[in-house]
């Protein structure tokens, strides 16, 4: 049989290109594997919860509590529907493993990308995967974001809300971007159709896309070599092949890690749609975007209200807190391979504390995000009596500059040590070691 | 020489393929624009979706009580919310429910509480005020202040707004204070006495409103 589909499909060629890709052997290359597996689980959750969707925002009788004849009870389709697949067998099962894949996904993406970052395992030449790997983040959390919506509860209906007036921020062509986004003016008729496409048609087509880049890249180049590959044989590719080796490997760590994902699911109920209710202009208090999102909630929250005319366009709080400031970060971490600039291709994974600025930078903005993150809790830390509202800010905005800061510090000063106590501890082994062939010489 | 000259074609060759490229994606972007346009559909403004408007009775929005007039028995310091109610081409009764701009909160105060740049005339006695519920910031809608009853906080990024003073500020990232409806007491229904004495959330400028109640005016009238 192979030899029937060789001569057809040059299945040895391939073999040889794809199937024998050596993959290193080390837990942490098995991050962006994990990311890989919850996009298929996404893919294939979210077919089947399409399956019983009903995309539409046009009010229908609830069937679960009608009213009464002069009191009809009436609730949009969409939220309709979230609540018959609640009713269905496993149906709020599936929702709930839907809901936890995506969360880890965008996690375990977060996680691989600080592994590549602080390996320096995006240098030349894989600059362009680092690139790939950022649109994949930011188009990540846009699909999470649009699917937040389509049960269409009040949650839902407050959250596309505030995505909106973000859209409408931006000066001079926000008005019309809105509106050509979500369907006409909040909340349109078509706003649920309209994001259903975006959710389950045109977001993943390009998540796929992009991910296929990503791994053809990824084969093309190779992984970068962990240090011990160096010391076994240096400059050759060491690893276990993707077929047969690499794959049951792949294939325990995906089922392992669905039946983890799946008993997660079991027990830890996500996103009521019954508790939120239907929409409504009821405000849901202590609203929160999803952890990935809580540095941009935090921002706008500390960012004092301003805004100013050029040219006709306004230019707010709002667009400055949700547009230009995470435009920054976003720009900064898409920059990160121009930190960079040598010519030699990059082998080795690098050990971080090797590289001290690289490590403390990036140990920096992470405590620079969740700083920020911890913003978005104002009102709750206000409520809580541990802030007060005049000086909750100014509170915020130092903890915002001085907590990196000190980040950056402690970490140059643990590298310091690190090393320090290695140079001592390869000293005493090199002065062992002679101590020990000069005794041996003596005898 | 001949070499050369060989080489001559191949280069206009090679420059017409790259013209020809960038024809081809010049006309595909612009195609692609002109059907996008057809994203925005167009706006029609219909009862429903109209602003408080002069005559509106205003009704509860409460999903419990939804529909029925506000009572002043029903109003204190906590806020109550509602929907302006108008009538259609018919003169059936429709209340304005669709466009979020529209809703509102109502409050009642102890005599001498409601001050400027509250505007007045367009309180209750001096007594009931009432303001659109979208917060200025980025449009979600407004609850109480659970500590300091009277006051408004908004839930999504701790915007805090003083209805006793015009919808003023007071705390938190909006960048102007709550519009305020003038409502006055027609036997026992609050009635709007015109539209939004300043732009509610939504709009740029005042210009931008002042225009759009013109529209709406010639539009439902
Ligand atoms: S929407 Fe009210 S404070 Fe941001």
């Amino acid at each position: 049989m192979n030899q029937w589909l060789d001569e057809r499909l040059h299945i040895s060629r391939l073999n040889d290109k794809f199937l024998r890709k050596a993959f290193p052997v080390h837990h942490s290359f098995f991050l962006g594997e994990i990311t890989l597996f919850s996009l298929i689980v996404l893919i294939i959750t979210g077919i089947l919860l399409a399956l019983s969707y009903e995309p539409s925002n046009s009010l229908v009788v609830n069937s679960f509590d009608p009213g009464t004849a002069d009191k009809v009870n009436y609730i949009p389709a969409a939220y309709h529907s979230a609540l018959k697949i609640n009713a269905m067998p496993f149906g709020d099962m599936l929702r709930r493993v839907h809901h936890w894949m995506a969360n880890i996904m965008v996690a375990a993406a977060v996680i691989h990308m600080m592994r590549i970052y602080f390996t320096g395992a995006f240098k030349k030449p894989r600059e362009i995967n680092w690139w790939i790997g950022m649109l994949l983040l930011i188009f990540a959390a846009l699909t999470a974001v649009t699917g937040y919506i389509l049960p269409y509860d009040n949650y839902a209906y407050q959250t596309v809300g505030v995505v909106y007036a973000i859209t409408k921020s931006v000066p001079w062509v926000g008005d019309w971007a809105s509106q050509a986004a979500f369907a006409g003016q909040f909340p349109g008729a078509g706003i649920i159709p309209r994001i259903y496409g975006y959710h389950i048609m045109l977001l993943p087509g390009i998540l796929l896309a992009l991910t296929g880049a990503h791994l053809l890249i990824m084969i093309k180049q190779k992984h970068t070599q962990p240090q011990y590959a160096k010391r076994l044989a240096y400059k050759k590719i060491v690893g276990v092949p993707l077929l047969t080796q690499q794959t049951p490997i792949m294939l325990l760590l995906a089922l392992l890690f669905t039946g983890i994902v799946l008993l997660f699911a079991a027990f830890i109920p996500v996103h009521p749609v019954e508790v939120f209710g239907a929409p409504s202009s009821t405000p849901i208090p202590n609203i929160k975007p999803d952890w990935y999102l809580l540095w941009v909630f935090g921002a706008l929250a500390i960012i004092p209200s301003f805004d100013f005319q050029i040219l006709g366009g306004t230019i707010g709080a709002e667009f400055v807190g949700a547009m230009v400031f995470p435009g920054i970060v976003i720009g900064l971490m898409f920059a990160v391979p121009m930190l960079d600039i040598s010519k030699e291709n990059n082998y080795y994974a690098e050990n971080p504390t090797d590289h001290p600025v690289r490590l403390a930078a990036g140990t920096a903005f992470m405590a620079f995000m969740l700083t920020l993150s911890l913003a978005g809790y104002k009102p709750d830390l206000i409520q809580g009596g541990v802030l007060t509202t005049a000086n909750a800010n100014a509170v915020l905005w130092i903890l915002v500059f001085v907590v990196p800061a000190l980040t950056y510090f402690a970490t140059v000063g643990i590298v310091r040590l690190i090393r320090a106590l290695r140079e001592a501890d390869e000293r005493d082994a090199a002065a062992h070691s002679a101590q020990l062939s000069h005794s041996a010489a003596d005898d | 020489m001949t070499r050369y000259k060989k080489q001559d074609p191949e280069l206009t060759r090679r420059k017409f393929i790259n013209a020809a490229m960038g024809g081809a994606a010049a006309i595909g972007t612009l195609s692609l624009i002109s059907t996008l346009g057809g994203a925005k559909p167009v706006f029609r403004l219909t009862p429903a979706l109209a602003p408080p408007m002069e005559g509106d009775v205003l009704v509860h929005a409460d999903p419990s009580r939804y529909g029925e007039p506000v009572k002043v028995s029903d109003l204190g310091l906590q806020l109550v919310r509602a929907w302006p109610q108008g009538k259609d081409k018919n003169g059936s009764p429709v209340i304005r429910d669709q466009d979020p701009t529209s809703v509102l909160a109502i409050f009642k105060y102890p005599a001498g509480q409601i001050q400027a740049p509250t505007n007045m005339e367009g309180t209750i006695d001096g007594q009931i005020v009432a303001y659109g519920d979208r917060c200025q910031h980025a449009g979600c809608n407004v609850g109480n202040n659970d500590q300091k009853p009277g006051l408004m906080n908004c839930p999504c990024h701790s915007g805090q707004y003083d209805p006793k003073l015009g919808g003023k500020v007071i705390g938190g990232p909006p960048p102007a204070p709550l519009a305020q409806l003038p409502i006055k007491l027609d036997g026992d229904k609050i009635v709007a006495t015109g539209f939004f004495l300043s732009k509610p959330y939504g709009f740029n400028t005042e210009d931008d409103w002042t225009k759009y109640t013109a529209q709406v005016k010639e539009l439902l009238s």
